[in-house]
């Protein structure tokens, strides 16, 4: 068997593929590559607004990722082998999406049917609040609900959504916003 | 040291982490990353243009991608140490780079100072050519230019960047686009 690499350091090889690299390098590869989407999305907003304004980067940002999270969501639960549509699946698809990565997240399963996800010290909070302009009511309170409604929906439309936590946040706490997934009937 | 899985078919586990997977999936998310990668790129461009003009939209993606591509190339060559100023070390980044990944470039190294990179398919190149606006000519031209010269340059600023071939092209079986990367050394 071949030697796995640790890195790229040696020779070009004509021949070179991740394949060919261990499995620690690549794990740090698929966290760096779920920053580098993070920091993507992030700067095409940020240009945006400052050419054309929140309004518009805001707009373009729905409108993206309503599209977008789906398509993650089927590519991520096609390579997981991820089937089903109760709430423990949606729990599974959402550790196994790029933003894993990214997020201190904890899951709760009380049982199949019910479940919390608690997010803390978000990234993209904390750049919100740093800028001050209130911009986490949009981000926060509208765009991360649809997407976990999205999400939900995708799996059952019987599964409902409900904010537990959303910013501002109290003081010191380090939960940026906790969500609670239902299904219903 | 618990066996490494294959998916994540078997039951809720809150602990889970991507460090369980065999390295076959975590090549196959690496792939899937790079094509999102690709996808929101195109994405946030797309509905730019459509809501203020393809002068905005391409003055964002030039912005966008000249503060990304000196971070993923710090990244990259920092994380799988590639080193040295040789045309060789752009061609390993070609190789490593997420997002080159889903565009597959043919790499030849012409001696220790020549690499010609030919991109055979290229999934922005069919978008552009089927919206028919020409919009080709900045983002191969202009744009790649800026872009491979930023590669090149982080290696060494003394590599020299050209394009051998660019759209339009011919018809669908012709290349997409050459380049030559190449540093001229004083006899």
């Amino acid at each position: 068997m071949t030697k796995l690499l640790p890195d790229y350091s040696g020779p070009f090889d004509p021949d070179f593929s991740h394949e060919k690299l261990s499995r620690e390098v690549l794990l740090k590869i698929l966290k760096e590559n779920s920053d580098y989407l993070r920091r993507l999305d992030g700067t095409w907003y940020i240009k945006v607004m400052d050419k054309c304004g929140n309004d518009v980067a805001f707009e373009c940002d729905y409108e993206i990722w309503v599209k977008f999270i789906l398509h993650e969501l089927r590519s991520a639960c096609k390579l997981m082998k991820i089937k089903g549509n109760d709430v423990e699946t949606l729990m599974k698809a959402m550790q196994s999406t790029s933003w894993m990565w990214i997020h201190d997240r904890t899951f709760e399963l009380k049982n199949k049917k019910h479940g919390i996800i608690t997010y803390r010290n978000c990234q993209t909070l904390q750049h919100l609040e740093n800028e001050g302009t209130g911009r986490d009511r949009q981000i926060c309170h509208i765009l991360e609900k649809k997407l976990f409604e999205l999400m939900a929906q995708y799996f059952n439309p019987r599964i409902k959504v409900n904010a537990l936590k959303l910013p501002p946040r109290e003081k010191g706490s380090d939960i940026s916003c906790q969500w609670e997934y239902k299904l219903e009937g | 040291m618990s066996e490494a899985i294959h998916d994540y078919s078997g039951a809720f586990d809150p602990s889970f982490d991507h460090g369980r997977l065999d390295r076959e999936t975590l090549v196959g998310l690496l792939r899937a990353y790079s094509n999102y990668i690709r996808k929101l790129d195109g994405h946030w461009y797309l509905s730019v243009m459509n809501k203020c003009g393809n002068d905005v939209a391409y003055d964002c993606d030039i912005d966008v991608w000249n503060k990304l591509m000196k971070f993923e190339l710090k990244v990259a060559s920092e994380m799988l140490n590639i080193r040295g100023g040789g045309v060789s070390s752009v061609a390993k980044y070609f190789q490593v780079s997420p997002w080159f990944w889903t565009f597959k470039p043919r790499l030849e190294l012409k001696g220790q100072d020549r690499l010609e990179v030919t991109f055979d398919k290229c999934p922005t190149l069919l978008a552009l050519e089927k919206e028919g606006s020409g919009r080709e000519s900045q983002i191969c031209s202009d744009m790649e230019q800026e872009l491979f010269k930023t590669i090149a340059h982080h290696f060494n600023p003394k590599i020299k960047v050209a394009a051998l071939k660019l759209p339009p092209r011919r018809s669908v079986d012709d290349i997409c686009c050459k380049w030559e990367f190449k540093i001229e050394r004083k006899r």
